[in-house]
Parts: structure tokens; sequence; C-alpha cells
């Protein structure tokens, strides 16, 4: 093995060049006024100060965490029956429904939400149909239309992770908890489930990421009144040319996902693998 | 070395088209583009969807170039890349944006002896106030912004009498689709309440900040960019603040739909072409404004876009007797209305107005 470790190199000069030059750089501006240029090199906390001095931008974030968070526990529950069906189905069965859950990331987001634009609008196909029956509701431009977009977009990356934890599982686990006299709830709950867990994890952050800090799905869906932390950061690079203020809170939210993951890692350890550990 | 081979591509292509286009007119083959510009390929970064169909393949098959087209969707966007280094020969930012390229000495000067087109200009459109003599620019489209509502749902006399305000009449809530940009919305708002849309007076932007943050706590409104084009043709709103181009193509497409300009004053704005300072071929690009500024390419333009066009000609053909645009008010930008203003570039202010917009979205 030690003869390919200088193969190495490359990658970590590429991972160093494209991934930390770019952080750093996020970083520098974070902490600099503007007019940037390296010879006047300005330290400053002036930009985190500016963010967390205005409710509004606090509101955005809290909001942006609600949503993040509905979606996330919504592909919970819709991703692990999918997950687990599929895993207990044939395989040529198998095949199909994978296909099924992959087929729609072939095309690209931003198609896909300006697709359910067209579905949702006003006078659209679910509108129309819903009149028939009499009911009459606005559902573009809604906080439905937004967390349908988040869950349809990112519950792949879900059911996915899910999938996998449970194909990898080893069956005579199941067989030994009957054979104790378990049934089909206990063996569940006390055997499948904590198994899965790694994969639920793994699935949260998954989607609790891209849901934090998407923005052209509430951008499109939610009529652009739906103000996100993604909203914000785009505004800044975008159209105000405030970098510095922009990669203040980008770093804001990096620290925010950070501490998640911590948490999610934290959650893992104690119940998951340990419990995984015991089973191996 | 390099260019010995392309000029026997070109050669060898030239012949062969000598060959195969025997009955058409054998300009194509004329002169080598190469020998007379320097190089025969032109980069254009110009706005999506915002050219004839033709224009591109026109221009190369006349001159036997190419032309490579990028798009941009904003003045910010475009900025951010000639501002990294980006090469382009020919850019079409809008009026304020060229304001800060010639500031920043990123422009050069056209080459007016190789453009006699520019005596094409229309008068509405010819030395605006960001460059005052076209020493650098030559207008592309123009037009103003103003109020599609659709006959049938809106009273004109409310929009006659409340001009801008009309946006915040409760009679219209959960109706009506505003702009998304900082520009477009606090203009409104600051014309609406009788201001210059180009004030820094801090009083004046505290109360057009107010007067938006009430439209959108009262209004319920839908904040759009392209989309309103597809919404407005559908009739999903009853009143929309559009771009008079996008306008044009609303009312074509939809007959309910007409065209409103509010006595308060608008924004004349206007795209145009520019070379910029480290452009590698100035000398095809003099040419391609040049033909840009033709009648027909100029035609073919407005015609597929509805923008006004920046050729006199062309503009009141369309607009005149039998033109396609003679029923359609929006295609007529308004001229020499006092209180219609162009957009001047203030970064400071517009960094501000970008986080009060953020602002009034983000409140509920």
């Amino acid at each position: 093995m030690r003869q390919f470790k200088n193969m190495a190199y490359p990658y970590m000069i590429w991972i160093s060049i494209m991934v930390v030059v770019p952080m750093l750089m996020i970083v520098m501006y974070a902490f600099t006024k503007h007019g940037n240029d390296v010879a006047t090199f300005w330290f400053t906390f002036d930009n985190f100060a500016h963010f967390f001095s205005d409710i509004i931008f606090i509101n955005v974030l809290k909001q942006s965490l609600y949503i993040a968070i509905v979606t996330t526990i919504i592909c919970i529950f819709l991703g692990y029956p999918a997950a687990y069906i599929m895993a207990h189905s044939q395989e040529k069965n198998k095949m199909f429904l994978m296909l099924l859950i992959t087929l729609p990331t072939w095309i690209n987001m931003l198609v896909r939400t300006y697709a359910w634009m067209g579905i949702l609008q006003d006078n659209g196909i679910v509108q129309n149909i819903l009149e028939f029956f009499g009911i009459h509701i606005k559902l573009l431009h809604t906080d439905f239309a937004v967390i349908l977009g988040m869950v349809y977009n990112f519950i792949p990356f879900m059911i996915l992770q899910i999938y996998t934890s449970l194909t990898k599982m080893d069956k005579s686990l199941l067989e030994a908890a009957s054979d104790l006299g378990a049934d089909k709830v206990q063996c569940f709950l006390k055997v499948t489930f904590p198994l899965s867990l790694p994969g639920v994890i793994s699935g949260i952050t998954l989607v609790f990421l891209p849901a934090m800090s998407s923005f052209f799905i509430p951008k499109l869906l939610g009529g652009g009144q739906y103000v996100l932390i993604g909203n914000v950061i785009e505004s800044q690079f975008l159209t105000a040319g405030n970098w510095n203020f922009g990669s203040a809170i980008s770093l804001i939210m990096a620290v925010i996902i950070m501490i998640s993951m911590y948490i999610t890692k934290k959650i893992e350890s104690k119940n998951g693998i340990e419990k995984g550990r015991v089973a191996n | 070395m390099k260019h010995h081979i392309k000029k026997i591509i070109a050669v060898t292509l030239s012949i062969g088209m000598a060959f195969s286009f025997t009955a058409c007119s054998s300009n194509t083959a004329a002169e080598d583009p190469v020998a007379k510009y320097g190089s025969d390929t032109l980069k254009l970064y110009n706005w999506g969807e915002y050219m004839g169909d033709t224009l591109i393949s026109d221009f190369e098959k006349q001159f036997g170039v190419d032309v490579i087209v990028e798009y941009f969707d904003s003045n910010e966007m475009m900025y951010t890349k000639i501002q990294a280094g980006d090469a382009y020969d020919v850019l079409v930012p809008s009026d304020y944006m060229i304001q800060r390229l010639i500031e920043n000495n990123s422009l050069q000067p056209l080459d007016k002896e190789m453009i006699p087109n520019l005596a094409n200009l229309a008068e509405g459109v010819k030395n605006l106030p960001y460059d005052p003599d076209n020493t650098y620019s030559a207008p592309y489209f123009w037009g103003d912004v103003g109020i599609v509502y659709n006959k049938n749902n809106v009273d004109l006399q409310d929009l006659e009498n409340e001009g801008y305000a009309i946006l915040k009449n409760p009679k219209y809530k959960g109706k009506i689709y505003m702009y998304d940009s900082e520009r477009d919305s606090f203009m409104v708002a600051l014309k609406s309440l009788g201001y210059s849309m180009n004030t820094d007076n801090e009083a004046e932007i505290e109360q057009a900040y107010q007067w938006l943050k009430e439209l959108n706590d009262t209004m319920d409104p839908i904040y759009v960019t392209d989309e309103v084009i597809d919404g407005m043709m559908n009739g999903n709103k009853d009143l929309a603040v559009v771009y008079s181009g996008d306008a044009a193509t609303i009312l074509s497409e939809n007959e309910d739909m007409a065209f409103f300009l509010p006595k308060e004053g608008t924004n004349i704005w206007s795209d145009a072409m520019v070379i910029p300072a480290n452009a590698e071929n100035p000398k095809l690009a003099n040419e391609f404004i040049n033909y840009v500024l033709t009648y027909d390419a100029s035609y073919g333009n407005s015609e597929a876009v509805g923008y006004t066009s920046s050729n006199q000609q062309v503009m009141d053909d369309m607009s005149g007797e039998g033109g396609l645009y003679e029923f359609n008010p929006a295609y007529l930008p308004r001229m020499g209305y006092e209180k219609d203003e162009v957009f001047e570039d203030n970064t400071v202010l517009k960094e501000k107005l970008s986080e009060l917009w953020i602002k009034v979205k983000a409140s509920n």
C-alpha cells in the first residue's frame, strides 16, 4: 500500500486549490471591509455585528432553520417507509423502484422546480381538479409550495441513504431476534431501526444542508416573498455587490451547519454505532 | 504557425463556399477577415433572448467570421466577469452600468469612422447623460417601465387618479406582480412619493422603504422578474410593474391587457453596445456594432424580442401605420416628459437599496 501513497499528492494539491483557498477567501472577505484589495487589508467584525444587530436578518435565519427542519422531518417520515419497502421487495422490483427514485434527479433541479410552478399555478392542473370538487385554495407562492418543492427535490438523498443501510443489514440478526421470541414490531424497533440509524443520520445531513441554503426553490415557488438565508447571500453577491457581508453570512451559516452536524454525530455515536457494534 | 493553419482552413472553407454558393453573391469570400480585422472571431456578451434569430448567422455569413456568444442575466453578473479580466469584444450593458464601466476606464471609445450607422440612432436614445456624445456606447434597445393591467378587472379611472399608488389599493389585493429588483421597485416608490429616483436623501429613501414595506405587508404581492411575461399572458394577476418591451410582448399575446405609464414619471432605460478596453478584436467589434445598427438587423432584433429599437427608421415603421406594433402602446417609449429620468450609477446607494429591498421582502 505504501508505494501508492505518493499518488495522493495531486489530489491533495487539487483539494487545497479548489476547496481550501476559496474557503480562506470567504473568511478573508467576511472579516474585512469594503473596497478590498490586498494592500488595504482591514480587519473588522462589522459585517457580523451588522447581521446580528438587525431583527429582520435574525428572523430570516429562524425561518430558514424552520423550513430546513420541517423539510428534513417530512423527508424522514416519507423516506423511511419508502426505503423499507424498497429494501424488502423482490430483486427485480428493487431495480425498478431504484430507477423511479433516481430518475427525476437526471433532470436539472431548476427545470423540475419550474415544472412545479406550472403544476401549482393559478388556473393550473391541480387547482382546476380541486376546483372541480369545490375546493378553492391558492397553491403556488405559499409555505406549502416551498416545502413541497424542498421535499420533492431532496427526498431521494434520504431514501437512498436509508435504503443502503437497510440492505447492508445482516438478516440473521432478525432471525435470531424472532427465535428469541420477539414479534415483528419488536424486531423492527429493537433491531432494524437502530441498525438503520446511521443511514437516517447521513440522510438528515444530506437533506438539511441543501434545504438550509437553497435559494431558488423559495424564490420560484414562494414568489419572492419568501426570503431565506440563501436569498440574502445571493442578493449580497449578485445585486448589492457587497461580497464582504455576503461572506460573513455564509460563514455564520457554515458555523450553524457545523454545530448541527456535531449534534447529529453525537446522537449517532450514542445510539446507532454503539448498538451496531454490539450487534456485530 | 497557428495563423497559417487558420488561414489555410479559411481559404479552403471559402473556396468550398464559393463552389457551393456559386449562385449566391460572392461577397462571402471577398476579403480575408484575418487580414482585414486581425482576427476572424468575435466574442459577444449579451442578455439572453435579446437577438433576432438570424442576427449572428447573417453577420457571420456576410463578413466570413465566427461569433462566440455568451449570455448574462444581470448587469452585476457581467460586471463581475469583466472585473475578473475576462476579455470580450462587445458587451451590451444597461445605462448605469455603462457609466460605471466608463468611470473605471474599462471601455474604449468607439471608432466612429467604422460606424456610420450611428446616424440611424433614434432621437430619444442618443447622447444620454451616461455617455453624452456616444463616445463609448451605441444604443441597442431602450424603453420605459410602466404598469400592465387587465382591462376587464382594473378601473382605468383608478390608475389615472392614483398612478403607482394603485399598487397599494386594497381593491387589488393579491392581484399584483411586483418587479423583483431594488432598482425598479424603489423607482416606483420614489416616483409615487414625488421624489427623484436618483435621490440619495436619507429621509426620502426611508419613506420609499416604508411605502414598499406597506405594500408588501398589506397587498400580498408576488415578486417576479421574467416570469411576469408568462404570468400576465395567462392573466394570472391584474396589475404588474413591467418593462415596456416585455409589456409589448404581453399585449400582443393577451388582448385583455393594456399598458399604462403613470404621470409621476418613469425610468427611461437603455442597453447599449460597448467595447471593453481589453477587447482582443476591437476592429471587428466596431464592424459588428455598425452591422447591428443597420435597418435589417435592428428590425430583426426588435421583431423577435419586442423591445424598442434604437434605430429611428425601424422604430417609426414598427409603431407606424401597418407596423407590427401599430396598436401596441407599450412599444413606443414616452419621450421628452420632464418627470422621466435615466438611472445614474451610485454603488453606495445601490448597496443600501439592495439591503432595504431584502428587508422589505423579508418583513411579514
